[in-house]
């Protein structure tokens, strides 16, 4: 046997590598004991940050430790008058928790020790973080803690956000499946390329950018449609943005009155009146009530019994008047049903986009249509062209984007209710669309035929005296807002 | 020095290419006594890699052996031109910096830039490869690094660009998710088709069943192709570049071919492709390594008069410049298999005619080929298959990140299978599609060469294989990318060997290993990483001085003890 190496059995590793680990418990423990001593002693000295510095390095996520250490380089710091030597002290921080970020580039604690450190060092260095962002993503472009950190440091650098966004632009050449640059796009586009259009819900962007990162996101789309990431950011492009906070349903009669928001809202008592024609105060809606009896919500309610008013002192031409900073529109023009005023605004109604992204929002409904016929189950182009469709023209769409959705809750049965929700929002809105115009506004709301999963925008349904939910839908009837507006009692 | 070595081995290996490295260190691996030979002064064989000085006088003076019909040219003057430099208002002794900092002055005329002189002058920074491979990611070669544990002698860098010949253009081959992405030459929906392509490829052959793999059986890959809703030029990069096929190539070929691609693809950069950090050589080297860490007995620079093999015993008598030596086996590379033994016409497994093997071409320019595009960041290592009518080459372009050329020199190795003794004359259809001589843009070449490698190949006046032979002789280099067949050579050898024995098991890491009289399951300092070690001295060190109870820890260690003594009780 000789010359021949002899290699450890299995057991016997075992076995070493337990006494490896009882070697490090022991070193761990003794230097943990001496901290804690040394911290209720007040010694924040040299050896702390040397003990602290021992630990962390081979275990760089004990928050303990790093807050020790900032105590430690306050009272150090404290110590020197001069500048540079305080920023001696800063400096070898950074550096060590440079290191540390080595072991774990995803430690919380890490990035958030640079943080502590920059912001109190007398001359920090902003665009060496830059680079060192850089130099991390490039190691791991999904690394979210390094993209947060840089853009809290870019800020600081003052570094123009064009090339941030080419920056962000190279990242996602390289790998565009990555949720962190595509959101760092959606912040800084919207800055660089403010949207100036009419169209509410407003969009993200110029049109003209935004027709630019359409195209790149379905290419990154349609070169691997099983990754998530470039989906959910072209759908934050099409305009599934919060809706702009605004007035969606109005009414009033001699009793009382309610008020419907798109969003949730504290309504003040000076906000609402209603005016004439000439603009004269007819009648000021003060005591309002949320009608859940939360401190905001989207529907508000106003008894007028307490100051009655009848039906005949309403002016012909009444205007509801909303005096806030947030609120666009402040003068709405009522119609009049029997003895009530009212006001109705259905829900998510499209504007056009401009002509050239309406081209290339076709262009792209097209190139998944062609693509449906090669791959006729592709999930996410089934899902990206009703998106499409319902973008374009969700009217003349209407029912083709809907079969597309019953036809995912086929192919991609596991999120069949999803589909059925999405399916039901689209109903409603065109049922809303056309109540809107019909004989049957404000007085009756007939839902019973319609195919619905689930009841959405129901602030908007406060309004009508009568409401008629389908069956699979009753449980829904105990909400305040759907009590019916004549009966309806606080 | 003969006189030192053990008269007696298990097995005697002659040449260090890579088969007999690898047959080396496997026999070593499993406690067999290995003596390895070179007759060459220098490890690797045909496998090997040259500074520029030595690939020089080699070429000049051959090696009587392995190397044939070689022939070099430089294309540049022995100096620098003096003149010349003074007329673009350069003196004569600054003409160095100046050269240095071009970037910012007007470029010079390549052939003022460099001379011959000035690239001998750098010779040690080239590393030119007899045998240049390319090694798939998730390749036969790359298992075997890992799997035998001998990756960590070893560095790569991963492949830059995969480039197809299309319309007389070279261009990138979108073979990565993200080069698909990027790519500006497909549609949205030829980028989906394209992808689809290649995963339904990647998925292909999982069902037997499936339709379309008994529609095309026993069609060609082209075939196949041409029915696949893609482009034409997508169909030309499959078929060369990704599917490495020509018009012939069966399609269970193209198809198995492309899935060896996509299978390496997304591990290791943007392409399938690795190549090794300073020129291919290095790789015998590293399976030497091993053989050595086992006990392996390394000789270079010694002749092989003679080998005789025992009747009675089969046992081999090597002559090693007049010094007998016994061993059970011996395997040697083609080339030196002494002519004595040869003479005697007896059955040598694996032996041969003498034959020209491979036709190699190797280029040197100041500038890398196509367009900027696919140089971006200096150049990197560029692969392109050529094809000329049914005949097929391999062209590598390595720039100095490869650590096989000075910075500002890009290498060219050309490689295809020989066809007569002229290498050049083989490889002229090639050099023609690349370093077009005739047009103004053409590639400066600096200089030049073209070699054989020689084989062995078994023809009708071969003797028959003495089945009992303990004689054996690998394979030279053949024409293909990866190690492949190399593989195969040698563990088709060492399996001849030792039957039963397991080939390059994994070898263990230094801190594996217990030295002699060690007891195995102690904890030793000495096998700890070095880091760890540091800093469990330094915490032990800053723990003396404290008062705690370290009983804790200490009765760890007890208990395990305890435990591990009864368990080992109750395993006997």
């Amino acid at each position: 046997m000789h010359g021949r190496l002899k290699v450890r059995t299995t057991e016997e590793e075992r076995e070493r590598k337990k006494k490896e680990q009882a070697l490090k418990v022991k070193a761990y423990r003794a230097a943990m004991v001496k901290i804690q001593e040394k911290r209720l002693s007040h010694e924040l000295d040299g050896e702390m940050l040397l003990l602290t510095s021992q630990i962390l390095l081979r275990n760089p996520d004990v928050s303990t430790l790093w807050n020790i250490r900032r105590e430690c380089a306050e009272q150090i710091v404290l110590k020197t008058e001069d500048l540079e030597e305080q920023q001696a002290i800063f400096e070898t921080e950074l550096n060590f928790s440079e290191q540390c970020l080595l072991v774990n580039p995803k430690s919380y604690n890490c990035w958030h020790h640079r943080c502590w450190i920059l912001e109190h060092s007398p001359k920090p260095n902003w665009e060496r973080e830059v680079q060192l962002c850089t130099k991390y993503l490039k190691m791991d472009e999904r690394n979210f803690h390094t993209w947060d950190y840089r853009r809290y440091v870019v800020e600081k650098a003052n570094i123009p956000k064009q090339s941030e966004l080419d920056f962000c632009t190279e990242k996602i050449k390289v790998n565009f499946s990555n949720y962190s640059s595509w959101h760092h796009r959606s912040l800084l586009l919207p800055l660089l390329y403010p949207y100036e259009g009419e169209a509410q819900p407003k969009r993200a962007m110029s049109e003209e950018k935004l027709q630019n990162e359409l195209e790149m996101v379905l290419t990154a789309a349609f070169t691997d449609p099983n990754d998530s990431s470039a989906w959910f950011y072209q759908r934050w492009l099409l305009g599934y943005s919060r809706q702009e906070l605004d007035v969606c349903a109005f009414r009033c009669n001699n009793k009382h009155a309610m008020l419907a928001f798109t969003n949730p809202l504290i309504l003040d008592a000076k906000d609402v009146a209603i005016t004439n024609s000439e603009g004269t105060v007819i009648i000021k809606l003060t005591n309002w009530h949320s009608i859940n009896k939360t401190k905001a919500d989207n529907v508000w309610f106003f008894s007028l019994t307490d100051n009655a008013i009848s039906y005949k002192e309403f002016p012909k031409e009444a205007f509801l008047e909303i005096n806030r900073s947030d609120i666009s529109l402040k003068k709405i023009i009522l119609k009049t049903y029997k003895e009530s005023l009212f006001y109705f605004k259905s829900p998510n109604q499209q504007h056009a986009f401009s002509k050239n992204v309406l081209n290339e929002l076709q262009s792209q409904l097209e190139s998944c249509e062609s693509l449906l016929e090669y791959e006729p189950d592709s999930k996410w182009t089934l899902l990206t062209s009703a998106l499409l469709m319902h973008a374009i023209d969700a009217q003349k769409y209407h029912n083709k984007s809907l079969e597309n959705l019953e036809k995912l809750q086929k192919v991609d049965a596991l999120r069949e209710n999803y589909y059925k929700d999405l399916a039901s929002r689209w109903i409603l809105e065109k049922f809303l669309l056309n109540w809107m115009d019909s004989d049957a506004v404000p007085y009756e709301l007939d839902l019973r035929s319609e195919n619905l999963n689930a009841l959405y925008y129901s602030q908007y349904l406060c309004i009508a005296d009568k409401l008629l939910l389908p069956n699979n839908l009753t449980n829904y009837s105990s909400m305040k807002q759907l009590q019916g507006f004549s009966i309806f009692e606080y | 020095m003969s006189d030192d070595l053990p008269d007696k081995f298990d097995l005697i290996v002659i040449g260090t290419g890579f088969p007999e490295s690898c047959i080396a260190a496997a026999a070593s691996r499993i406690g067999k006594t290995v003596l390895h030979i070179d007759p060459h002064e220098y490890y690797g064989g045909v496998w090997a890699s040259f500074n520029l000085e030595s690939f020089c006088a080699l070429l000049e003076y051959g090696n009587g052996s392995d190397i044939k019909n070689t022939k070099q040219k430089w294309y540049i003057n022995e100096q620098l031109n003096p003149e010349m430099g003074a007329e673009v208002g350069n003196s004569n002794s600054d003409s160095e910096t100046h050269a240095m900092a071009e970037d910012t002055v007007v470029r010079k005329p390549i052939d003022q830039q460099w001379s011959r002189e000035k690239l001998l002058q750098q010779s040690r920074r080239f590393n030119l490869d007899l045998s240049p491979k390319i090694l798939y990611s998730a390749g036969p070669l790359v298992q075997l690094l890992v799997s035998s544990n001998i990756c960590r002698y070893a560095e790569f860098r991963a492949v830059d660009r995969v480039c197809t010949k299309f319309q007389n253009q070279i261009i990138n081959v979108p073979c990565s998710r993200s080069d698909v992405f990027n790519t500006k030459d497909l549609n949205i929906v030829e980028k989906r088709l394209l992808m689809k392509f290649l995963s339904q490829c990647l998925a292909f052959g999982e069902d037997k069943t499936e339709e379309d793999t008994l529609l095309y059986r026993g069609k060609t890959f082209r075939e196949y192709l041409q029915e696949q809703k893609v482009t034409e030029k997508i169909r030309t990069c499959v078929m060369q570049a990704i599917a490495m096929s020509t018009d012939e190539t069966p399609f269970e070929v193209g198809i198995g071919r492309t899935q060896q691609f996509l299978g390496s693809l997304g591990r290791y950069g943007n392409t399938p492709f690795l190549f090794p950090m300073y020129g291919c050589g290095e790789i015998p080297q590293c399976f030497c390594r091993l053989c050595a860490v086992f006990g392996g007995i390394y000789c270079l620079k010694r002749n092989i008069d003679d080998i005789i093999v025992e009747a009675d015993t089969n046992i081999a008598n090597v002559v090693l410049e007049g010094k007998t030596i016994k061993a059970q086996h011996v395997v040697s590379a083609p080339c030196h298999i002494p002519t004595v033994l040869l003479e005697r016409n007896v059955g040598i497994y694996g032996q041969g005619e003498l034959v020209n093997s491979l036709s190699r071409g190797i280029f040197l320019s100041a500038e890398p080929l196509g367009s900027e595009e696919l140089n971006s960041g200096g150049g990197g290592v560029n692969l392109l298959r050529l094809l000329a009518d049914t005949r097929e080459a391999i062209l590598i372009q390595l720039s100095h990140f490869s650590g096989t050329c000075p910075k500002g020199i890009y290498l060219f190795h050309l490689t295809t299978a020989a066809q007569t003794d002229q290498p050049e004359q083989d490889l002229a259809p090639f050099v023609a599609q690349i370093f077009n001589t005739e047009t103004d843009d053409a590639l400066k070449l600096l200089y030049s060469a073209y070699f054989t490698i020689m084989g062995r190949k078994s023809t009708s006046s071969t003797p028959r294989v003495d089945v009992s032979t303990p004689i054996f002789c690998t394979s030279a280099p053949s024409y293909e990318l990866d190690y492949d067949n190399a593989i195969i050579n040698a563990r088709e050898i060492f399996t001849k060997l030792y039957a039963d024995a397991e080939f390059l098991p994994r070898a263990p890491d230094p801190e594996e290993i217990v030295i002699e009289g060690e007891d195995p399951r102690a904890l030793s300092e000495n096998s700890l990483p070095d880091d760890l070690r540091e800093q469990l001295r330094e915490l032990e060190k800053s723990a003396e001085h404290m008062d705690i109870e370290d009983t804790e820890g200490t009765s760890v260690i007890e208990i395990n003890q305890v435990e591990s003594e009864s368990q080992q009780m109750d395993a006997e």
